[in-house]
């Protein structure tokens, strides 16, 4: 049972920070609005189902629109900071910041609950799993495979990974570097926006749901390894199983902390971090 | 000039004001005090602190405890206290973070302070001694002998006083042989260490130094508010004063103060009347600056020659 729930938790940062990753190794921009669009992913989720539609409607257009945005801020307002990665930062901030707010105004800092898609239980070997956090493992898992063959397989894979390397050999080669770190950003947005569709139901919904999840987020890509695509979601999976794996053994607050601290003095003596060196 | 002014203004406001804006005031002064204290990390030595909350609120929660267990409230023993908590604790982060055989990485510092600030917020949440969710509430008012300062035109004063004197450590700091290789820092980091600069031994100096400011500020904010609370130490806390700065202007000490006191005057006009929509705007607002004019407020009525350096990219050249 434990087990199950570590292995839940986990799936949902590895959702949580595989958005956060592919910008921040692909673009080298760590993105402080990511939260925001997982907060934004859930929030288009109860507005379809609040408007009467069933709830797996919502989760499937979230992606869409939360990917569409993302483009949109890139195109505007993003790609003016990729030369500096602290302004990157603070612009970020600052556009999370907006949508926060926005959002904030708009459920009125209420705490609203969204139903699960499918709900129950399986029973396996005679324990009792809840239908919907093996459906949020089976999609991680699911996303993560379709990641990886996008990035590893895909032509456009190969061009996203032609831009990071060496994006003056890549323009001079005829791709248009501006056009993939657009689509690039509104993938990863997309991906938040899943994963805020997914985990709504598990949390509730209310504006600072994002916030959490950054911090961990920046954490576990910073564990992982900038630079691969491997190296966040090894990353996000560490963390992940560590901060529910913790308070099974001390108290919650303690692991909470632990995990954070443990995180950083890693960094501190691997700053390369797990998986070190470029590529997928 | 500039300066001048803004000294003028202060010392008569009291004058002018109801009590109850005297004590709102009294408030942005202090915070003026934490964002300079950001500043000269930021903006002078380049170094980013996301985690500036962490020695504000923790020697907030210091002098919390000192008055609350010993009962010790004496202007002589409360500051110099709060000040040493916040050296002491930016010279454990600050050491951490950026000594040691790998050179720390920008992003890296500004990451690890950004943790260090949640973690700290977490944990004063938990922990019961220090009051939980509730912080420690009622503070005893802070003395000087056998009088009582509590908030009014006394503590006014009081902050105006430490936040002239702090500005002017700052002011002739910045201007000596230290101030310009910080700036160096900033603008070049590979040459100063050229120059033979310690590098490393410099940022760990200014921002232990800073973290001394925020201490201070951060325990006359705790006196003047009479209570502390988890916030003090956490993201919120440690983002706002990032917000303060920038708008106002990093890499000038006036910046800092004309960036706090204009937000936390336009929040205060908007709070009532727009107060759902005050966040939003900010954030706009932020953004602009960010994009539009790097260098802050403060450079529509600063010249260029007035800033030691400029950010990013030399004015002119794009």
């Amino acid at each position: 049972m434990a087990v199950f729930e570590i292995a839940s938790f986990g799936a949902i940062v590895v959702l949580v920070v595989l958005g956060l990753g592919i910008i921040a190794s692909m673009m080298g921009i760590f993105n402080f609005a990511q939260g925001e669009f997982v907060l934004l992913g859930a929030y288009v989720t109860y507005i379809v189902h609040s408007a009467g539609a069933p709830v797996w409607l919502g989760m499937i257009a979230a992606p869409f629109v939360v990917g569409a945005l993302g483009f949109v801020l890139e195109r505007l307002i993003v790609r003016r900071f990729y030369a500096a990665p602290i302004v990157a930062m603070l612009g970020t901030y600052a556009l999370g910041l907006i949508i926060r707010e926005i959002v904030r105004g708009l459920i009125g800092g209420l705490y609203l609950s969204v139903p699960e898609p499918v709900g129950g239980s399986v029973a396996i070997g005679g324990m009792h799993f809840s239908t919907w956090r093996l459906v949020i493992i089976v999609i991680t898992a699911l996303v993560m495979a379709g990641s990886y063959l996008l990035l590893a397989r895909t032509a456009f894979g190969l061009r996203i990974r032609a831009s990071l390397e060496n994006p003056a050999l890549a323009r001079a080669s005829g791709i248009s570097t501006n056009a993939i770190y657009g689509a690039t950003f509104a993938f990863g947005a997309a991906l938040a926006g899943l994963a805020g569709a997914l985990i709504v139901p598990v949390f509730t919904l209310f504006a600072d749901l994002g916030i959490r999840f950054l911090i961990q987020g920046f954490v576990a890509v910073m564990v992982g390894g900038i630079g691969s695509f491997a190296g966040p979601v090894a990353g996000a999976g560490l963390i992940g199983t560590l901060s529910a794996a913790l308070p099974w053994v001390i108290s919650p607050v303690i692991a909470d902390v632990a995990v954070f601290v443990l995180a950083i003095i890693f960094i501190k003596f691997r700053p390369q971090g797990l998986v070190a060196g470029k590529g997928v | 000039m500039l300066e001048i002014a803004a000294l003028v203004i202060g010392l008569l406001l009291p004058l002018v004001l109801q009590d109850y804006l005297t004590v709102y005031a009294t408030r942005v002064l202090i915070l003026c005090l934490f964002a300079l204290s950001f500043d000269l990390v930021w903006g002078y030595a380049g170094i980013m602190s996301f985690g500036q909350a962490v020695f504000f609120g923790s020697a907030g929660y210091g002098v919390a405890l000192l008055a609350r267990d010993l009962g010790i409230t004496s202007i002589l023993l409360v500051l110099p206290a709060g000040l040493l908590i916040g050296f002491a604790f930016a010279l454990l982060l600050g050491g951490f973070l950026l000594l040691g055989r790998h050179p720390a990485s920008v992003i890296f510092v500004a990451l690890g302070t950004l943790t260090g600030s949640y973690a700290c917020d977490r944990l004063a949440r938990g922990w019961y001694y220090l009051g939980g969710q509730n912080g420690i509430p009622s503070i005893p008012p802070m003395t000087i002998g056998s009088y009582e300062l509590t908030e009014g035109p006394a503590y006014y004063y009081m902050a105006i006083g430490f936040l002239i004197v702090v500005y002017l450590l700052c002011r002739f700091l910045m201007r000596s042989q230290f101030g310009l290789a910080l700036a160096g820092l900033r603008e070049n980091e590979q040459r100063i260490a050229f120059f033979g600069y310690k590098v490393q031994h410099l940022k760990a100096i200014i921002f232990s130094l800073s973290g001394a400011i925020a201490g201070l500020a951060g325990s006359l904010y705790a006196f003047h508010e009479g209570f502390v609370w988890p916030n003090m130490l956490g993201v919120v806390i440690s983002t706002q004063v990032v917000l303060y700065v920038l708008f106002g202007g990093s890499g000038t000490l006036i910046g800092a103060v004309i960036g706090t006191v204009v937000i936390e005057a336009v929040s205060f006009w908007l709070s009532n009347s727009y107060q759902d929509i005050w966040p939003i705007i900010l954030g706009v607002l932020l953004l602009l600056v960010i994009l539009f004019r790097p260098a802050g407020l403060v450079s529509l009525l600063l010249t260029e020659r007035e800033r030691v350096g400029n950010f990013g990219r030399s004015p002119g050249k794009r």
